[in-house]
């Protein structure tokens, strides 16, 4: 017969039978590798599974990795799943080994089976190679169009993993699938959009405004994971396009908006009343103000408003950063929409809608989201205390809001500690004249509860609640009372009892500090017991107590001084704190005694120095020598008469300072208020510190009309420019960005305005946690795509030549570490021709011609100015004056939002030129700051009083200013820039034909090294001559093959002049020394935006074919 | 977005681990977080669903033993990650009928290829139960025994499931079932306070409509209730369309096949409660005698069944001899003291008395116990929620349709 246990075991084997139980206990007692060769999917399976189980163990697997990708091509879709679970488990580990995989994703792609392509779409994407990036972003983009909505679903998903290589070549193509996504007809696509959107691009919110009515009805339709994030991103460009809503509780952290709306209509008159009972108190205002402002981006400016009450910014200006919810369409079906999700079964989707009602909605109908929260703190008990931190967020603004739900806060005897104590403090806060009473009940419950932190907990609750409703602080000091009474703390647990009984002392304390004489009876209570009390800590605060209001009412006066001379006696055996304040105590009560009382007053305290001049403790006598130092005239003093002779015989110092000490006007403690707040349901506001990656709300009305239109230009334009754009970067002459990039880097710009807030906040969350340094949260700027031509197809193929030029380039870096040679070129300046500009043409300017060319000297008035070489010349016959460069007018280029402006160029005005005579030219050099703005800047010409609009061309070449560096500190920064940091872009190069061509004809045998001379010498002079740039080295390979000029590298290094990041530059040559070169430019900087333009314009420069002078 | 996603045994070890995206997270995380929770019994770290290690931002949640430990290094809805975890959860008991440490290694592999397709680069791809039944069939005793005879049984679906694509993606296309027939089952939970005095603090019912549906084709239900303006709030189940409801407060959807939640609901301010308990305590000189009575006290109607009175004995007492005229008495390793009671008898009233020792040193026992009290009644919903009727439309043939409603006891608490 079986016994019990056996049985159990045995029917737990005949359980696990045909299970893979066996798999997971001993996964390697068979040879796996033999297994992998099987030719039988069923032994295949079976290896795959142990391999499975031993990742699952935590060991290190890879070693197989080559055998299991072979498998990649089984026909069997088990088998394949198992393949593609252990190779995106460790194809980082193993990229050569995965790169044999590819074809077979690529094969799947076309599968006819929905699932296989989207398996395969999903393990491509989750390789991460930067090899194949090109690749997966077809096969993105392809899926993206794919009929089945589960394929399109995983193409969304697919984008953040190729987001997350950070190339940059792909940040475009990137942006456009998601625009198409977000475009879909099928909900669950959408939302796995938005999650795509929200992490690779969150503040490209031009993209949300084209969909942004149809975003909103789908809404509901989505799936609940998707929701949440939409509901997020809805919610910001809300606020970036429309601004606050003026009846939101948002909107009253500006008091003058209210003053302004007074004159209002009737509706406007109702919400101030209900403002009015909504905020109790100056307290919870100024914290309403303070929890608003932390959502927003760009607080600074908006504290700058309060504090100069509008004499700065024109009322009109603030109120035009709100809109109305009632009014506002965008604003309304929002809500509109988000309100239904209210009922959502899940957590997030419900939390996320509350927060946009909470920060959108009117007040009035805020209370709206009260009972979802409610329903939510029993209906899932996981995400309880996720639900309650929000709620006492919530609470504190608005108190009035969860009020009449005091039921819902009471505690379960089950309840987690943290869930307890979050709900004593919502308690607490939320506690009003006609709740006071039950939840004082209530209290006295749970101040029997068995758990005594959580019995303190509620101690301190009390105290709280009587400060903030000080009516009932009466009551709440008689119960804390009994708690102190004597025969409820001989409980054996000291150390549990303890902690409640400091606690009420505590709060007591606290209470009696608000208004000390209406406790009176309080007090002499204390001092009574205070022979019953042990606990040193309490002892020590009941006598502080004493002391402290030892001239209260008729009856302390005069038991004070009989206490203090019990504990005179008993002042050796105190503890060390209760010492500390029977000197205090003695002390004060001297300061305040008169007549006989102060000989009695004086004994004691003499008496307790004495004693504590021999204490054991140092601190005690420290103490108790400053003591009588300080009070050293009253002690030396017989009476009042000699106190007063005291005061006049200039010892008033040492009195006036024991009267600070110790006198009545002790300053009150503030109090501090936890005052970091971050919006509701982030993770920032749960853990209580900005989250890397966590964004505040944009400000309101960044966005502007412009904006949008832009926004809009930028994808969908480039579709019909590709060919346009494709030629004409190559062959434009002069100016380096056709009128399509034009477009394209105004953007850029706008953006890196708003992506800059984003970025601030970054570094400060930075800064104020060094909990987690991550380097992987989503940069915004590496979003912003500048570069049109990336924007298209055509980029793609010419990114691919250009990544094989890449690897071509690596390979030349192994090749560097064969001796090369470094090469002079000698002085290279009488070459460096500075490109020269027109500013006006003499046809149009009355015969005025002015150029100007950027000057390589640095600008004398701040290094961060770009100085421009400026020539006016009179090509007339008539004398001129009054010649003066000024600034466009101001009021339009204002249009765009006042952020934006601190960004715009500044330039600085120009020394006036009095007269020109005919035939006369007169040089004055210009600063300018550019801020790194691409686009021409309109400055107004002025001559004989006649004004004349030109535009100044900005080059980037000089917003860069020589930075002197050796070879090997270069390739020492060069190394720590590698990466997102690093770009390549391939041009070919002609300039140096002509010259090679005509010495070639002089047939000398030293050709060879020749014409390395003058290709080095041509590209140095053409770099230098548009860059203001310094020529760190020039390296050839020594194994140089005759006319192969292949391997020629030229380092320039620069740092950019607004903020001094070094900029490093390779150019390296291919091809042969008599024909067409092609030149690989490779930019090492940190600032990815600027990096990239500076190699769009070198690009452009080194291909433009010479001008024949 | 997620991170990782570990499955930890109530021993701290590693079950399995799931990468979801490519900064790898390694598993001394779990190291680190089984030495928190174990140095901090008291603070109930267990319990705290967000925490922030020096690395990461942890969800945990705990089911049946089994910790969900879930990675993130960026801002995240936190409720997001917790949802989703309980979902996991959910699924996974669903699948292997149940969690705990051996049946997950057991069904290692199906909880891998089950991870795969909730979550895809720590975003959740698929979690409606449907779709996941339809393209990984969950272990059962015929495949199991197929495995064991043949060798070779496949789990994974070779096609991609209809759901997916179709706009009611809870509901597997194009099914067929012999008897149609749909239940309609009210589960109610009361949660009531109590307090010292004896007086009722709180009363509520938190109410699940539940619904089991065996229906062909696509068909559409119109649920509607009798008096729905005693509900407090509501939560839907996605299938539920929202705009009848906010216009006549009635359930129109189609449902999923099987059993699902169709709605929950929250009825407040309720005055009638089933089950008195009235505890006793005096206590002096190191002894204190309880006694505790139950009894109905509004008569619901029909019977009250098991019915369990469970407190915790504080910690100052060292032994408790107690017994009961009625049921039987159980006092646990943990100081947890449970009455089990089933019925209640017509002739008396349960009764349990006795005394509780205090430690040395302790003369009366100033903490007072709070009295969990279990119970469950069939037939009655106690909210009084009454459904008017079920409209079936878009049916091949006519379905059967089935009414049940229970009560059982929540956070039923009586303090003393």
């Amino acid at each position: 017969m079986f016994s019990q246990e056996n049985f159990s075991k045995a029917s737990t084997m005949v359980l696990r039978m045909g299970t893979d139980a066996h798999l997971y206990d001993d996964p390697d007692d068979v040879n796996i590798s033999l297994l992998l060769d099987s030719k039988f999917d069923s032994d295949k399976c079976e290896a795959l599974k142990r391999l499975l189980a031993l990742i699952a163990q935590g060991l290190d697997v890879s070693n197989y990795f080559p055998q299991v990708v072979k498998n990649v091509a089984s026909q069997s879709l088990e088998v394949k799943k198992l393949v593609y679970l252990f190779v995106l488990h460790y194809a980082e580990r193993r990229p050569n080994e995965a790169l044999l995989s590819i074809n077979i994703f690529q094969r799947d792609l076309g599968d006819q089976n929905p699932l296989v392509r989207a398996w395969a779409l999903r393990t491509m994407a989750g390789i991460r190679l930067h090899v194949i990036s090109p690749l997966v972003l077809v096969a993105v983009r392809k899926c993206a169009r794919d009929p089945s909505v589960y394929v399109r679903k995983c193409a969304a998903n697919a984008l953040p993993k190729v987001h997350d290589l950070r190339l940059e070549e792909n940040a475009s193509a990137i942006i456009e699938i998601i625009g198409i996504l977000l475009n879909d007809n099928s909900p669950g696509v959408v939302g796995a959009a938005a999650a795509a959107f929200a992490s690779i691009c969150p503040n490209n919110l031009p993209l949300i405004g084209r969909n942004y009515k149809r975003l909103c009805e789908i809404l509901p339709d989505v799936e609940e994971w998707g929701q949440i994030i939409l509901i997020g991103i809805l919610l910001r460009y809300v606020i970036a396009r429309h601004g606050l809503a003026k009846e939101s509780i948002m909107a009253s952290l500006l008091p003058n908006i209210s003053l302004n709306e007074k004159t209002g209509s009737e509706s406007d008159t109702d919400y101030l009343g209900i403002k009015k009972k909504y905020e109790i108190g100056i307290e919870e205002t100024e914290l309403v103000g303070m929890v608003s402002r932390s959502y927003l981006a760009g607080q600074d400016k908006y504290l700058s408003v309060l504090d100069n009450n509008s004499d700065v910014m024109p009322s009109e200006h603030v109120s035009s950063l709100f809109t109305s919810s009632k009014n506002d369409e965008s604003v309304k079906i929002l809500l509109h929409c988000t309100s239904p999700l209210l009922w959502s079964r899940n957590s997030a989707v419900v939390l996320a809608a509350a927060g946009v009602h909470w920060i959108m909605a009117p007040m009035e109908e805020i209370s709206k989201i009260v009972k979802p929260l409610l329903f939510l703190l029993r209906s899932s008990d996981a995400s309880k205390y996720v639900v309650l931190c929000n709620i006492q967020v919530f609470a504190k603004v608005m108190p009035s809001l969860f009020a009449p739900n005091i039921e819902d806060f009471f505690i379960n005897s089950l309840d987690a500690y943290q869930v307890k104590s979050l709900k004593l403090e919502i308690l607490s806060t939320i506690a009003i004249d006609a709740s006071i009473s039950v939840i004082f009940q209530e209290f006295q419950d749970y101040v029997r509860d068995p758990d005594r932190r959580f019995a303190a907990d509620t101690v301190a609750a009390i105290g709280l609640c009587a400060k903030r409703n000080p009516q009932v602080a009466k009551t709440c000091v008689e119960g804390l009372l009994t708690l102190i009474s004597p025969k409820s703390n001989n409980c054996g647990f000291a150390d549990d009892e303890a902690v409640v009984l400091i606690q009420a002392i505590t709060s007591i304390k606290d209470i009696l500090k608000q208004d000390p004489a209406s406790h009176e009876n309080a007090i002499i209570f204390l001092i009574r017991n205070l022979d019953t009390i042990k606990v040193p800590v309490a002892r020590a605060m009941i006598v502080w107590i004493a002391g402290e209001y030892n001239s209260i009412g008729n009856i302390i006066p005069k038991m004070v001084p009989v206490v203090l001379r019990f504990l005179a006696r008993s002042f050796p055996s105190e503890p060390i704190e209760t010492k500390y304040q029977i000197l205090n105590a003695a002390a004060k009560v001297l300061l305040n005694s008169k007549g006989e009382n102060f000989d009695t007053a004086k004994n004691t305290l003499s008496y307790v120095l004495e004693l504590a001049k021999f204490d054991l403790n140092y601190d005690v006598r420290d103490r108790a020598r400053v003591l009588r130092k300080l009070l050293s005239c009253y002690l030396a003093s017989s009476g009042i008469e000699e106190k007063e002779k005291a005061d006049n015989n200039e010892t008033e110092i040492p009195v006036l300072l024991a009267e600070n000490v110790f006198g009545e006007n002790m300053k009150p403690s503030t109090e501090t208020v936890n005052n970091r707040f971050y919006l509701p349901g982030s993770l920032s506001q749960i853990v209580f510190h900005a989250a890397p990656g966590y964004e505040p709300l944009p400000e309101p009305c960044s966005l502007t009309e412009s904006d949008m239109v832009k926004g809009l230009e930028g994808p969908g334009q480039t579709e019909v420019n590709d060919s346009d754009v494709d030629s004409g970067s190559l062959n434009e002459e002069g100016s380096y960005y056709s009128e399509d990039s034009v477009t394209a880097s105004t953007r850029t710009d706008d953006e890196s305005a708003t992506s800059e807030t984003g970025n601030n906040n970054n570094n400060n969350s930075n800064n104020t946690d060094s909990l987690i340094s991550f380097a992987d949260v989503s940069k915004p700027q590496e979003e912003t795509n500048d570069v049109s031509e990336l924007m298209s197809e055509g980029a793609l193929e010419s990114w691919l030549d250009d990544g094989q030029g890449r690897s071509q380039s690596q390979s030349h870096s192994v090749d560097e570490r064969i001796p090369s040679a470094r090469i002079s070129i000698g002085d290279t300046s009488a070459r460096i021709k500075p490109k020269i500009y027109t500013l006006l043409d003499p046809t149009y300017g009355n015969g005025l011609k002015v150029e100007y060319k950027y000057s390589f000297e640095a600008s004398t008035i701040s290094p961060s100015l770009v100085s421009v070489d400026t020539f006016f010349q009179n090509c007339s016959s008539d004398p001129m004056s009054k010649l003066i460069l000024t600034d466009e007018d101001s009021e339009s280029v204002d249009q765009g939002s006042s952020e934006s402006k601190k960004d715009e160029p500044v330039f600085v005005p120009m020394e006036e030129i009095t007269a020109l005579e005919p035939g006369q030219s007169i040089k004055r050099v210009i600063h300018v700051h550019f801020h790194h703005h691409l686009l021409p800047l309109k400055l107004t010409l002025w001559c004989n009083d006649q004004k004349h609009p030109v535009k100044l061309r900005p080059d980037i070449g000089y917003f860069i200013k020589p930075l002197i560096m050796n070879l090997d500190a270069f390739s020492q920064k060069e190394s720590q820039l590698p990466g997102m940091f690093e770009y390549t872009r391939s041009c070919s190069f002609t300039d140096h034909l002509a010259e090679v061509a005509s010495d070639d004809k002089d047939g000398d045998m030293s050709s060879t090294k020749d014409s390395f001379l003058i290709i080095c010498q041509s590209l140095a002079s053409k770099m230098l001559s548009n860059a203001n740039l310094h020529l760190v080295s020039v390296n050839m390979p020594v194994d140089a093959h005759l006319n192969d000029a292949s391997g020629l590298c030229l380092r320039f290094s620069g740092e950019i002049l607004s903020n001094s990041i070094p900029c490093l530059i390779s150019v390296m040559v291919h091809g042969n020394c008599f024909e067409l070169l092609n030149a690989s430019v490779k930019i090492n900087c940190e600032e990815t935006v600027f990096g990239l333009n500076l190699l769009n314009r070198i690009v452009n420069f080194l291909a433009e074919p010479r001008l024949t002078s | 977005m997620l991170q990782c996603i570990f499955l930890l045994s109530d021993s701290g070890e590693v079950i399995l681990e799931k990468q979801l995206t490519g900064h790898r997270v390694d598993r001394s995380i779990c190291t680190w977080f089984w030495e928190q929770s174990i140095s901090q019994p008291d603070s109930n770290f267990k319990v705290l669903p967000v925490i922030a290690s020096p690395t990461h931002y942890l969800f945990q949640i705990v089911r049946e033993g089994i910790t969900f430990l879930a990675c993130t290094q960026v801002e995240m809805p936190p409720l997001l990650g917790i949802e989703f975890l309980g979902r996991v959860a959910d699924v996974l008991s669903d699948y292997l009928g149940g969690l705990n440490e051996d049946v997950i290694k057991d069904n290692f592999v199906i909880v891998y290829e089950l991870l795969d397709e909730m979550i895809d680069n720590g975003f959740p791809l698929t979690t409606e139960p449907n779709i996941l039944r339809d393209m990984i069939a969950p272990p059962n005793i015929v495949s199991k025994m197929l495995s064991v005879v043949t060798g070779n049984t496949s789990n994974v679906s070779e096609t991609l499931p209809g759901a997916t694509s179709s706009c009611v993606p809870w509901r597997t296309t194009q099914l067929k079932h012999t008897n149609n027939d749909v239940y309609v089952n009210l589960v109610e939970e009361m949660d009531t306070i109590i307090n010292s005095d004896g007086a009722l603090v709180k009363c509520e019912i938190f109410g699940v409509v539940e619904v089991n549906s065996h229906l062909s084709g696509i068909p559409d239900l119109t649920l509607s209730f009798a008096n729905p303006s005693i509900l407090n709030d509501v939560q839907f189940h996605p299938c539920v369309r929202f705009r009848p409801w906010e216009s006549e407060q009635s359930l129109s959807f189609v449902p999923p096949d099987g059993l699902f939640k169709l709605m929950s609901y929250r009825v407040k301010k309720l005055r009638n409660y089933p089950i008195y308990v009235k505890p006793q305590m005096s206590s002096e000189s190191g002894t204190c005698r309880l006694s505790v009575m139950v009894g109905i006290r509004n008569d619901p109607g029909k019977q009250v069944d098991s019915i369990v009175v469970q407190f915790r004995l504080p910690h100052c007492v060292s032994s408790a001899n107690l017994t009961a005229n009625h049921g039987t008495v159980n006092i646990l390793a943990d100081k947890t003291c449970s009455w089990s009671i089933g019925r209640i008898p017509k002739d008396k009233a349960p009764q349990m008395s006795g005394t509780l020792v205090l430690e040395e040193g302790v003369e009366q026992l100033h903490v007072k116990p709070t009295f969990q009290v279990g119970f469950k009644i069939m037939g009655v919903a106690l909210s009084g929620l009454k459904i008017n009727k079920l409209d079936l439309k878009n049916l091949p043939t006519p379905a059967h349709k089935g009414f049940r409603a229970q009560t059982e006891a929540g956070q039923y608490e009586v303090r003393s």
